[in-house]
């Protein structure tokens, strides 16, 4: 199926454009069957591709036939393929929990959504820095879209917080793509990875403000520090099945990062060879001081959920610090696991809320769950999973970490603070679990709604997925030491995309 | 020339940055369009500047870097797109928070007694 | 023996058993728990006989090799003696558990806890691997927090549950950076290799880190000094839990951790120093503050703390002997301590009090129950022929051996007596305060003896407790052999466990301890008057009070930062990317390159002239709207101007045309906001935001003249090339965008599109704010669509079409192309709509312009798919020449149906977005579909 890597991108783009028309624009029922039935044709082609890369290796496609550097080309190698996986199963267990009421409050929920999967997928899949930009802004324009879903006062002043920092972010981006056109003469990142090794002085510096440029637009993408002050109040405000798929978009930049300072500015680039470094090191150990200080601070689930994508992106950043195969590694191993965590968690504290009245998801004193078992166990799962302890995923990650940053200078700083971030996480989960579940005062109350089955469905897949992120944590792991060992190899990931060029 | 022109990209981006920075939702749509025509003509002049030498086949013997034009036509759609949605957002937030500023509180002034704060909420 | 392997994990399918038998009779509940367990223990028994014959299991299977975590447990002397611990003790609890739950209390969860707690427990013993190690541990933490707050509407078991979490759960954190060091240094997460390999550990610079890190993971979890406030306070927890975790096990998996780190890290001047100075101050701080108990649990729970300080010092001092001596005190006490805490709560169950100023002279209620409890509270005193005197008698012989504090060695065995004086004391207070001592003060309940089963567990300890004293090496003689020998990783020294050694010291020292503690008891008054002067602290208020304050810190340093400011966010973005590319420009020695520059002619500077004024004038008017859109535009209409200078007609087309429409977009938008801006920013952000500006400005002013004065080749050589013969298309750039990098336009135009849904959304729900005059107070004119430009409008329309169709077609080959035509035909229909009006148009055009967005980006994608049924990939395009009369020669090419889909995109698009906001005003105005 020479066809397998375009799908990703293809079915969302598709069923998108069909919602819109005549008849299935009618009628919501009909857009909530397109909805699941493209989110499963997604996940089956993307676990497909997975396996096919697994198997046969990277997937190159060629856009109009037009052969790299020259054409836009497709790149499924295993880290690209395995976040489109995630970013299908993610957005089958968010769609299944929102056909039941979430997607009204607002036109175009399914079509919007679908264009979102459309862009994070493309920006997994692309191997063209102009592309990649144009993914972002059809990732970006889809958020803005979605985060104003279902209407309120909290959702417009965030929006437009969110939708202006990020266009000064796309300009930003813009003059980065320029100077690197400017210098290097080419869009294709495997042709800049190799022509960015030929470059020297004058020409060299240039290139490296484009460079560092860069590193900013996917630092804001990234929440990293001092570019985070926007995540919380626009993943706390966001509508419950929005910010478990937001969960994924912090996690766009991190692979951007990845991409681009691994493959393009890493070992290899000459005179730039890993100019991020210095500059991550400080940002991510300062992103995972902040995030944790906001989780200790938080008032209710969303905004500790919210503190602690930041947190999570301060590890993974101090992971692209290290650039080393194991960082790599670890950090692919552990996107998986977060994302599905935090977004487990938003739509968790959504029926949470529904279910206290006033008091919503506050750790506050409050009347008694209508499903005080099943909610229970729901949220002792995805804390054990976020604070990192066993016997769930969190534990394996963390560990991953711990050892990839152990051998460097800089130990006696992000060991402490991780650490500590975890301790926090746990006395707050604690306080927020013993007070939500045992502070009570007497029944449930009457006008609660308790969680739909479709909505049970939902959060249970993406919390199941810890366990098993355990129990195959041997495999999963070692297929990310191969993902990892293939993107810092500049032969496989650079030399081998591009027909006729040679080492 | 290029010098010119390189003074030129410099003042629109001041302009639009220090625009941005405003504090009035129309403002800041202003500026993120003075900013948009830095950027473009930036991205343009990326495959450097040619007089008379318009790619287009046959019609002269010298063309200009064609792909960087394609990206700057690309970037200009997306930034017309991004532009519409961020002023009718701000006409909404007007509407919802009953002001035009960028945070939907207009801030604290002097002889507030909250001014010492600066505005927090 | 692989059944090792399955051997763990029969107490976690034990914790299903209870959740299942829940609905039966709760003696069958209890019962059907038990099963498993004692299968468990009856498997371990059966190898016990080869393992004190000095063997040792092994089993492990692979789990996640990249973090050295493997599935591997062992089974030697060590962990055979705590899975006895374990499972034996395990067992009496969920007997005695059975008749001290009441009826309201959930039986099955609480089995089901236990159990869980008895698999992370075993776990602990068993692993043979350091990570795997660390996950039973952190287990025992959860299953225990669990427990502890099992009564979870209490608060102090709330609390009581998060502290123990909070400091256990931080031991562990540490204990995990110690492994994962520890298992670096070594190069091997095996137990095995570890302890093999410890004079390699302690000649290591990593050492103090790693028995630092180690020790705080067990101290925390054994209570010791400073960390012994939470084990108290976990009290909160039904009373088996307090037997089974805070006297026999949990406790002891610190303890564990030193025994079974034995070889690996002990025997260290740093060892010596931290642990048994440390176990000396918990030995002696325990004992004098469970004198002054008044509850029976915190008396019990204090003792506690101090044997455990006792057992640590025993480890800290490094003799062979020593650790004999503590793995037999572990023995002891567990068994003591957990028939004194199933006492204890006999007594609070059958009494309804803990508080021993209200319990007196119980013996006469339940003298069969009293016996039991002095029996066993006198093994906890030291009494000869209990067990707990032959351990306490090994330990004060040890602290005589000991001459690590060179000259001031004397004064360990001194404290020892000491710490031994308040045990009996305390111990003393138990029976005596209790029993006897009156009667009893206002009870709840009168007592009486408890159920006939209930006191069976208490039995089986207290027996154990005299046989075990009597007959100690009989009983217990190989198994602490074979546990000694498993700690010390060699054979132990030769050591008698009988209970006559002759007159010595320390017999002397137990004497001294017994007449001493009875003295003590006596003047207990003085004392508890001298007690009385000190300040009382609740450290469970404390702890609480510490967190509380730490969040409201947090919380206040985080709405410092995030205050809500956009400008500020704003500002912070830029000046990072400032700052990062001006540190790498400053390395830029030359601005100016070797590329030869374009001359400058009059014409340039004064389009560059007045588009500095212009721009410059938006600044400066900012705050009145509509002359700054006008100037705004007017740079506008300049770039598209510089484009067409530097031969890019296509992009001065299309920027023409944005142009026009996002002037028309704003026009309408500032209908609708407030006309003017005020002046609120203060000077200094002016000033601030102006430099920042500048400094960008500059930067980028830099680079671009940088990058124009230096030579490139680019790619697009290649383009130029193929664009005739493989794009079929004489304009390079159309072709570039619908066919070299028509990917990148298909997602430009679902941008537009998604845009327009966007801004449906946002409209559709809007809650108009409607001036009916603007800001001069001037009224907005009635009569919204003046005749003259009806019928021009109406005119021009078929030639606007005329020309985006030519425009459309001739944009494969000359500038123009499908976004280009779509922005004119919307330009003229809104043409129609300023002219007409909206219900006009209404009646007559019949267009649903989301049915175009998605038809646009459908047949966009289709042509792309066509491809495939040729075998190409995505998007490769077609084109082919034909001849027609009339027209003549001609091209078709699949590009052409791609830049279809952009013009029906784009038109969509655009007229969704400008009619919609027009109609805002009328009577049209949109309102939600049914979808919402």
């Amino acid at each position: 199926m020479q066809h397998l890597s375009i799908f990703p991108i293809l079915i969302p783009l598709l069923f998108g454009a069909i919602m819109l028309l005549p008849p299935i624009s009618r009628d919501i029922s009909s857009q909530r069957i397109s909805s699941i039935v493209g989110t499963l044709f997604l996940l089956a082609s993307s676990a497909v591709l997975l396996f096919k890369v697994d198997n046969e290796g990277v997937q190159l496609y060629a856009l109009g036939g037009w052969q790299a550097p020259f054409g836009i080309a497709l790149v499924a190698d295993r880290i690209s393929s395995l976040l489109v996986l995630l970013t299908s199963f993610l957005a089958f267990a968010v769609m299944l929990y929102s056909i039941s009421g979430k997607d009204k409050g607002g036109a175009y929920f399914h079509p919007l959504f679908m264009f979102q999967i459309m862009g994070i997928n493309g920006a997994f899949l692309t191997g063209d820095i102009f592309n990649l930009f144009v993914f972002f802004e059809v990732l970006l324009i889809a958020s803005y879209a979605l985060l104003i879903h279902a209407g309120g006062k909290q959702k417009t002043q965030a929006a437009m917080h969110y939708v202006i920092l990020n266009l000064v972010g796309s300009s930003l981006f813009l003059f980065g793509l320029g100077i690197l056109y400017g210098t290097l003469g080419t869009l294709n990142m495997a042709d800049m990875a190799i022509k960015v090794g030929q470059l020297e002085g004058e020409t060299a510096t240039l290139a490296k403000t484009g460079a560092l440029l860069l590193l900013v637009v996917f630092g804001l993408k990234a929440a990293m520090l001092p570019m985070h002050f926007w995540l919380p109040k626009t993943y706390a405000s966001a509508s419950a099945p929005v910010a478990a798929l937001f969960a994924i978009m912090t996690k766009v930049g991190i692979y951007s990062i990845f991409r681009v300072y691994t493959v393009i500015f890493g070992e290899h680039a000459g005179e730039l060879a890993n100019i991020a470094t210095p500059w991550l090191w400080p940002l991510a150990l300062l992103t995972i001081l902040i995030g944790s200080i906001g989780v200790f601070a938080s008032p209710n689930i969303r905004t500790m959920s919210a503190n602690l994508v930041i947190v999570s992106s301060g590890s993974l950043l101090a992971c692209a610090a290290i650039n080393s195969e194991a960082a790599t590694s670890a950090a692919f191993y552990y996107m998986v696991h977060s994302t599905l965590a935090s977004a487990g968690l938003f739509l968790l504290a959504d029926v949470m809320a529904r279910q206290r009245g006033k008091a919503e998801d506050r750790f506050v004193h409050s009347r008694l769950f209508v499903q005080p078992r099943l909610l229970g166990v729901a949220f002792a799962i995805s804390a054990l999973a976020l604070i990192g302890m066993p016997p769930l995923s969190g534990f394996v990650g963390k560990i991953m970490i711990l050892q990839a940053t152990q051998s460097t200078a800089q130990t006696m700083w992000v060991w402490p603070l991780i650490l500590i971030g975890s301790l926090a996480a746990l006395v707050t989960f604690s306080r927020a679990g013993t007070t939500l579940f045992w502070r009570h005062n007497g029944s449930a109350s009457s006008d609660a709604e308790p969680a739909k089955a479709n909505e049970i469905v939902g959060i249970g897949l993406l919390l199941l997925a810890s366990p098993i992120l355990v129990l195959f944590g041997g495999e999963i792991s070692e297929f990310t030491q191969q993902a990892a060992h293939y993107l810092h190899d500049i032969q496989s990931s650079a030399y081998d995309l591009l027909p006729g060029v040679t080492q | 020339m290029e010098g010119l022109y390189a003074f030129c990209v410099g003042l629109l981006t001041a302009c639009g940055i220090f625009l941005t920075l405003r504090g009035r939702s129309f403002s800041v749509v202003m500026g993120l369009t003075l900013l948009s025509y830095a950027v473009n003509l930036f991205l343009f002049a990326s495959g450097r500047l040619k007089l008379n030498a318009a790619a287009v086949l046959g019609q002269s013997e010298q063309y200009s870097d064609p792909l960087p034009q394609a990206l700057v036509l690309t970037a200009i759609v997306i930034g017309f797109a991004m532009t519409a949605f961020a002023v009718i957002l701000a006409m909404r937030a007007r509407a919802d928070l009953g002001n035009d500023h960028v945070d939907g509180v207009l801030p604290a002034q002097p002889g507030d007694p909250t001014y010492k704060s600066g505005g927090h909420h | 023996m692989n059944s090792l392997i399955w051997l763990p994990f029969l107490p976690l399918l034990g914790t299903l058993i209870p959740l299942i038998s829940n609905r039966l009779s709760r003696t069958e509940c209890a019962f059907l728990t038990a099963v498993l367990p004692a299968l468990t223990l009856v498997l371990i028994l059966i190898n016990a006989g080869n393992i004190v014959q000095g063997e040792r299991f092994q089993a492990a299977i692979p789990w996640i090799p990249s973090i050295g975590l493997e599935l591997a447990f062992r089974l030697d002397g060590l962990a055979l003696l705590f899975s006895i611990l374990i499972l034996g003790i395990g067992l009496l609890v969920i007997l005695y558990a059975r008749y001290y739950l009441s009826d309201k209390d959930p039986m099955g969860k609480f089995y089901a806890y236990l159990m869980l707690f008895m698999f992370a427990m075993l776990g602990v013993v068993l692993s043979d691997n350091l990570i795997q190690l660390w996950f039973f541990w952190e287990l025992t933490s959860i299953s225990s927090f669990l427990l502890i707050s099992f009564w979870g509407h209490k608060t102090e078991a709330r609390k009581g549950a998060r502290m123990a979490l909070t400091v256990t759960g931080a031991g562990g954190l540490a204990l995990l950076a110690g492994l994962l060091i520890l298992g670096d240094t070594v190069g091997s997460f095996s137990l095995q290799t570890v302890l093999d390999s410890g004079d390699l550990i302690k000649a290591s610079t990593s050492y103090p880190v790693i028995v630092v890190l180690v020790l705080l993971g067990a101290f925390t979890k054994s209570a010791q000094f400073p960390f012994h406030f939470w084990l108290p306070n976990a009290m909160a927890a039904p009373t088996p839990v307090s037997a089974y975790l805070h006297s026999a096990t949990m406790v002891k998996a610190g303890i564990f951790l030193m025994a079974r780190f034995y070889p690996a890290l002990a025997d260290t001047d740093l060892w010596f120093l931290i642990v048994s100075l440390t176990g000396l101050a918990t030995f002696l701080m325990g004992a004098y503050i469970a004198l002054f108990q008044h509850d029976l649990k915190g008396l019990l729970a204090n003792s506690t703390i101090s044997h455990l300080g006792l057992i640590t010092l025993l480890l800290g001092m490094g003799t062979d002997l020593a650790a004999v001596a503590a793995i037999f005190h572990i023995i002891n006490h567990a068994i003591f301590k957990a028939s004194l805490f199933m006492a204890a709560g006999i007594i609070d169950h059958e009494s309804g009090s803990r508080d021993m100023r209200q319990l007196n002279g119980l013996w006469k209620y339940m003298p069969y129950t009293a016996t039991l409890a002095m029996v066993a509270s006198a093994s906890m005193a030291g009494v000869p022929l209990m067990n707990g005197f032959l351990s306490k008698e090994m330990f004060f012989t040890e602290t005589l051996h000991q001459a690590s504090l060179g000259s001031l060695s004397w004064l360990i065995p001194v404290l020892a007596t000491l710490g031994g004086v308040f045990a009996v004391a305390y111990s003393m207070r138990f029976i005596h305060d209790v029993f006897f001592n009156g009667e009893p003060i206002n009870l709840p309940k009168t007592p009486h003896e408890p159920p006939r089963y209930m006191r069976v567990p208490v039995e089986i300890l207290v027996a154990l407790c005299l046989l075990v004293g009597i007959f100690p090496s009989y009983m217990v003689g190989d198994l602490l052999f074979s546990a000694a020998s498993a700690t010390l990783n060699s054979t132990p020294p030769s050591y008698s466990l009988a209970i006559w050694h002759g007159f010595n010291l320390p017999l002397l020292m137990s004497i001294i301890a017994l007449i001493g503690g009875l003295i003590m008891y006596q003047n207990r008054p003085h004392l508890f008057k001298f007690q009385a002067q000190f300040p009382k602290s609740d450290p469970k208020l404390v702890f609480e009070g510490v967190v509380q304050s730490l969040a409201s810190a947090a919380n206040r340093f985080i709405s410092f930062t995030e205050n809500g400011s956009l400008q500020r966010y704003t500002f912070f973005t830029l000046l990072l990317a400032v700052i990062m590319t001006a540190a790498s420009l400053m390395k830029l020695n030359a601005t100016a390159g070797q590329r030869p520059e374009i001359p400058v002619d009059a014409v340039s500077i004064t389009a560059a002239v007045l588009l500095s004024i212009s721009a410059l004038a938006t600044v400066l008017w900012h705050r009145r709207r509509v002359v700054a859109l006008i100037t705004l535009s007017v740079v506008g209409l300049i770039v598209s101007l510089a484009f067409a200078q530097f031969s890019a007609p296509d992009l001065a087309l299309t920027q023409l045309s944005v142009e026009v429409v996002t002037v028309i977009l704003l026009i309408l938008a500032l209908f609708f906001l407030p006309q003017k801006t005020p002046k609120e920013s203060s000077p200094r952000r002016v000033v601030r935001d102006l430099s920042l500006a500048s400094l960008i400005g500059g930067v980028v002013g830099t680079i671009c003249y940088a990058l124009m004065t230096r030579p490139l080749d680019t790619i697009s050589t290649f383009f130029t090339e193929n664009s005739k013969t493989g794009g079929g298309g004489t304009n390079v750039v159309n072709v570039i965008l619908v066919d070299f990098r028509g990917f990148d336009t298909l997602g430009e135009i679902t941008v537009l599109g998604i845009a327009a849904l966007g801004i449906y959304k946002l409209i559709a729900r809007m809650r108009l704010f409607m001036p009916s005059s603007n800001d001069r107070g001037l009224a907005w004119s009635e009569d919204k669509n003046p005749i003259l430009l009806a019928v021009i409008s109406q005119s021009l329309l078929p030639l606007a079409l005329l020309v985006s169709a030519y425009i459309f077609l001739r944009g494969h080959n000359m500038p123009g192309g499908g976004f280009i035509a779509g922005l004119i035909t919307s330009v003229a229909i809104i043409q129609q709509y300023v002219g007409h009006g909206v219900e006009w148009i209404k009646t007559r055009v019949k267009l649903d312009y989301q049915i175009m967005i998605g038809s646009g980006i459908g047949i966009a994608t289709l042509s792309g798919l066509g491809s495939w049924t040729f075998g190409h990939t995505f998007l490769s395009s077609w084109f082919d020449y034909f001849y027609l009369p009339v027209i003549g020669k001609f091209e078709l090419a699949s590009a052409m149906i791609f830049d279809l889909g952009v013009f029906l995109t784009v038109v969509g698009a655009t007229m969704l977005i400008l009619a919609n906001l027009g109609q805002l005003t009328t009577s049209e105005r949109p309102i939600q579909k049914e979808n919402d």
